[in-house]
């Protein structure tokens, strides 16, 4: 679609207020052969059900439920169809109904997306999204031609089977319509590894420089291996409320708002359209990036953003009164699955105007400290790690940085990331430089989960309200 | 047109269905044969093995997009998106076009049959509404903006497959 009909647009209206009391995850690893994929479902649902400080024991709340969704990216890995089945018997929630759901890379969010939905529509008073992906089964290539299923069979898994090589060619065409410096991009990987090392969950934390990223080796020319994310192993949970039963279940409450938008699962099948404008964008200040375009052969969305990840913001954002994004939002967990996605990201949710991605790094506005004024940045994103450094077991990814954005919210970034216990749960030490990561009084976060690249893209924005 | 490319496969069997190639993807032997249909987009693929460029175009005068005059779709698509109606097809004569955008693969996973490493390239073709995915025969370097032309695996050589088409520098 490249032309709106009047009635496309229409703002989601939930016919009642959902919110997010609690989250559960694993930590997660390259290979887990310690433990069988429910087992991990199990270990997520506990810390939910027990480490959240929830004004119910544990089996009471499990006879709150009413409904589980479940995301899983792909059953190929395992050779396993119906896992939501082994799973939901797992846990013990048969035979309360569950269903499936698949969105790729934006499976996590798709799966709050309709946990959301079914509290919003009385279906259910409290329900659990819960996500897995269990990627150790295969060798790492095998595992990247798995992946690369998800470019179209026809036309494009032959040209790569490799999905970094699908991101590569926007990576490159952003970096020369923008005149992006790599640094930027290194930049970005530095960050979010560096902010894994404060968290017990994550695969790939590191202290890293951006000459070591850029001097490492090219995956698919510009895009280096400390740029992409890795294979990943866990499962992440969340608890889905109606009003009256999340302040029975917690005093610490977050207001869910998510929605969803597509587009074509081939880049270059995204004909030139006009920008659907954020409530604080103007047809005037866009004037610029559409006579650049003309003059450089440019479309929007092109190879340089995400139409999906700019359909979902405008919906989320008028459904939850964002008005001015930067101002608005004091965290953000983006779909780094690449630092190029984490560039685009920002232009497609407002937090910079498009073509100033590059500016809106190098800011400091996306770190906890500003690097280069020493105060707080104005809207730090990616503190779980982010894929790039914690973690991508995709059907859990978007769950899990729904519970990371939580925990921000209710002031339980240090409960859940300092306590030397977790730690030594996952067989880790905590570090002795460790470093607390909470945002001090935050009242919105916002999580992207994203598919493909840019098949499928949700926007969760979480409120504090209490 | 000479094949330039060595590609790591052997040419595809091809079963036929009324008008439609069925490419037979092997997995495990005889039983695990996969069948995949190419359907109506099969022209596309013929095209390819002799030497021809097809695309698709929108001609339907009630279509609020193309109004009847739509530009080239590639990867073709047998009905419109915008109208739901089937489109018409059309050869793209002397196809060439530019490098859009690209990326050199250095690794690819398992069961690639481009011999790396590579260019991956996004060609941009006056008259195309898309940008179509490619490869090209050439070590470069290459620069977005640079000039390409097609090339395509014929007859025996022909995979029957996407990688059929590629590109060269002019």
């Amino acid at each position: 679609m490249i032309e709106f009909g009047s009635g496309n647009l229409r703002i989601p209206r939930w016919t009642r207020p959902v919110y997010l009391v609690a989250a559960g995850t694993t930590d997660f690893r390259k290979r887990y052969p310690e433990k069988k994929l429910e087992e991990l479902c199990m270990m997520a649902f506990r810390m939910l059900l027990e480490d959240n400080d929830l004004k119910c024991d544990p089996l009471e709340v499990k006879g709150l439920l009413n409904f589980a969704c479940y995301g899983e990216f792909a059953d190929h890995f395992q050779d396993q169809l119906l896992c939501e089945a082994k799973v939901h018997d797992y846990l013990g929630l048969d035979p309360l109904p569950n269903v499936g759901i698949k969105t790729g890379g934006a499976t996590g969010g798709s799966a709050m997306l309709m946990a959301a939905t079914t509290v919003a529509s009385g279906m259910s008073d409290c329900t659990l999204a819960l996500g897995w992906e269990r990627m150790d089964e295969v060798h790492t290539w095998t595992g990247n031609y798995y992946i690369a299923t998800a470019a179209c069979k026809d036309f494009e898994t032959r040209l790569a089977r490799n999905y970094a090589s699908y991101y590569a060619p926007m990576a490159r065409r952003f970096q020369e319509m923008y005149g992006v410096d790599e640094r930027v991009r290194a930049a970005i990987a530095v960050k979010n590894r560096g902010y894994a090392r404060s968290s017990p969950f994550s695969q790939q934390p590191g202290r890293h420089t951006i000459e070591e990223v850029l001097n490492g080796k090219i995956v698919s020319d510009p895009l280096r291996f400390l740029e992409c994310c890795a294979m990943s192993v866990g499962s992440a949970c969340a608890l889905v409320c109606s009003e009256d039963l999340a302040y029975r279940l917690t005093d610490r409450p977050a207001r869910l708002y998510i929605a969803g938008g597509s587009h074509t699962l081939r880049t270059g099948d995204r004909r030139p359209m006009r920008i659907p404008l954020l409530p604080h964008e103007t047809e005037e200040g866009y004037a610029w990036l559409y006579d650049e375009m003309a003059r450089r052969d440019g479309r929007w969305p092109g190879f340089e953003s995400f139409g999906a990840t700019r359909v979902a913001a405008y919906l989320a954002y008028h459904m939850a009164g964002i008005s001015v994004p930067i101002e608005d939002l004091d965290l953000v967990e983006t779909h780094d699955a690449f630092t190029i996605s984490d560039l685009q990201t920002y232009g497609d949710v407002g937090l910079t105007l498009y073509g100033h991605e590059q500016e809106y790094v190098t800011s400091g506005d996306c770190y906890l400290h500003n690097p280069r004024t020493g105060t707080p940045g104005r809207c730090p994103a990616n503190l779980s790690g982010g894929l790039l450094g914690t973690m991508h077991a995709v059907g859990a990814t978007g769950i899990f940085q729904c519970g990371e954005v939580l925990w921000q919210l209710q002031e339980k970034y240090d409960a859940f990331h300092g306590n030397p216990a977790l730690w030594a749960r996952y067989g880790k030490r905590k570090p002795a430089d460790w470093e607390s990561l909470q945002v001090k009084n935050a009242r919105r976060g916002l999580a992207i989960s994203h598919a493909g690249v840019g098949s499928h893209v949700t926007c969760a924005v979480l409120e504090k309200a209490w | 047109m000479d094949d330039h490319v060595p590609v790591g496969m052997t040419p595809s069997t091809i079963s036929v269905v009324g008008d439609a190639w069925i490419l037979h993807v092997p997995r495990f032997g005889d039983e695990g044969m996969h069948y995949h249909t190419y359907g109506l987009l099969t022209p596309y693929f013929k095209g390819l093995a002799e030497g021809r460029l097809l695309a698709t175009r929108c001609t339907n005068p009630a279509c609020p997009i193309s109004k009847g005059h739509g530009q080239l779709w590639l990867p073709p698509r047998a009905d419109c998106p915008d109208c739901h109606q089937p489109m018409q097809w059309d050869d793209i004569k002397n196809p060439r076009g530019y490098i859009y955008a690209y990326t050199y693969v250095e690794r690819g996973g398992t069961g690639l049959e481009i011999p790396c490493p590579y260019y991956q390239i996004d060609v941009r073709i006056e008259g195309v509404c898309t940008i179509v995915k490619s490869y090209l025969d050439g070590s470069g370097p290459i620069r977005i903006g640079d000039t390409v032309g097609a090339r395509f695996r014929t007859g025996s050589a022909a995979t029957h497959t996407c990688l059929d088409l590629y590109w060269t520098l002019e």
